[in-house]
């Protein structure tokens, strides 16, 4: 039988979930507009918009927790790798070449 | 001697009683997140040492970009409630919003035609300096992921018309929309990254 898990899961309000991704995305745009430090801002509200994506498009906050166990394992190393590959290729790392 | 004929259809549950289809998908989207963080980091390192022009900040439009950005978001909507329409056993409503998702993508993929034809215009081409050739491989390549999600749904759109998608039946929903879902959130940060950093 195929029955999907899903049938018993809590369903989230998409519509609020898309209303704060729309606004989200709009005070984005207004930090660009604004004299202040844009990745001290832009990083929180990018942040918020992905993980509203993933807890409640995804349903990684109603559903099993092996599913956020195996996406996070891919997270985490994207991002070693991200701060590895900043370090590496820093400035001050090529002058001193 | 009558023999009793039995189903040998495969289980698709796995030993911690999941659907092993779903959590297929689930590893995809873990190898895509490592995929798409190189591409990231790549443009980061990249993006400032260009010896020659176009420069980033001389070239890209971010009203375009914004609005394409708003076409997704509003695409992941139109996927969640064609997942909630078959949910509630509402074949038509199925139909309509995953035509609508297929739509909203290919408006994403317009949108992103006209960017690169407009930068082409400018000069920048993949081989012309280190911005172009990291910007259009990440752009690229996630247009290329759209492109491919867009396809999908097209073929659950003739499934669904074929009545193949029912209330108790719709993991193959479930696990398109888990796709198209990460490529939006993918597209969330390469928003920031390239356009508004």
């Amino acid at each position: 039988m195929e029955e999907s898990e899903s049938v018993q899961r809590k369903r989230p309000n998409y519509l609020a979930v898309f209303i704060a991704l729309a606004v989200l995305t709009g005070l984005e745009i207004l930090v660009t507009q604004l004299p202040v430090p844009r990745l001290l801002f832009l990083l929180p509200l990018t942040l918020a918009k992905a993980a509203l994506v993933a807890l409640f498009y995804m349903h990684l906050r109603f559903d099993r927790r092996i599913f956020s166990t195996v996406f996070a394992m891919g997270l985490v190393m994207g991002i070693l790798l991200i701060f590895s590959l900043v370090a590496l290729f820093s400035p001050q790392e090529l002058d001193v070449k | 001697m009558m023999e009793k004929v039995i189903s040998q259809k495969p289980s698709t549950r796995t030993s911690l009683g999941i659907d092993s289809r779903k959590l297929g998908i689930w590893t995809l989207i873990a190898s895509e997140a490592i995929f798409f963080s190189s591409l990231i980091v790549t443009y980061i390192v990249m993006r400032g040492r260009s010896t020659v022009g176009p420069y980033p900040h001389e070239s890209l439009s971010v009203p375009l970009v914004a609005f394409n950005t708003f076409v997704l978001i509003c695409s992941s909507m139109t996927m969640v409630t064609a997942l909630a329409s078959i949910e509630d056993g509402n074949q038509r409503g199925l139909r309509r919003w995953l035509i609508a998702t297929a739509l909203l993508g290919l408006l994403f993929l317009s949108g992103q035609a006209v960017e690169f034809t407009l930068l082409a215009r400018d000069g920048l081409s993949l081989g012309r300096n280190l911005f172009g050739g990291t910007f259009f491989t990440l752009t690229g390549f996630h247009g290329a992921h759209v492109l491919a999600g867009v396809i999908w749904i097209g073929f659950l759109v003739a499934r669904a018309f074929r009545g193949g998608i029912t209330q108790t039946n719709h993991i193959a929903v479930e696990l398109v929309g888990l796709y198209w879902h990460f490529v939006d959130l993918v597209w969330i940060i390469i928003f920031m990254v390239i356009y508004l950093l």
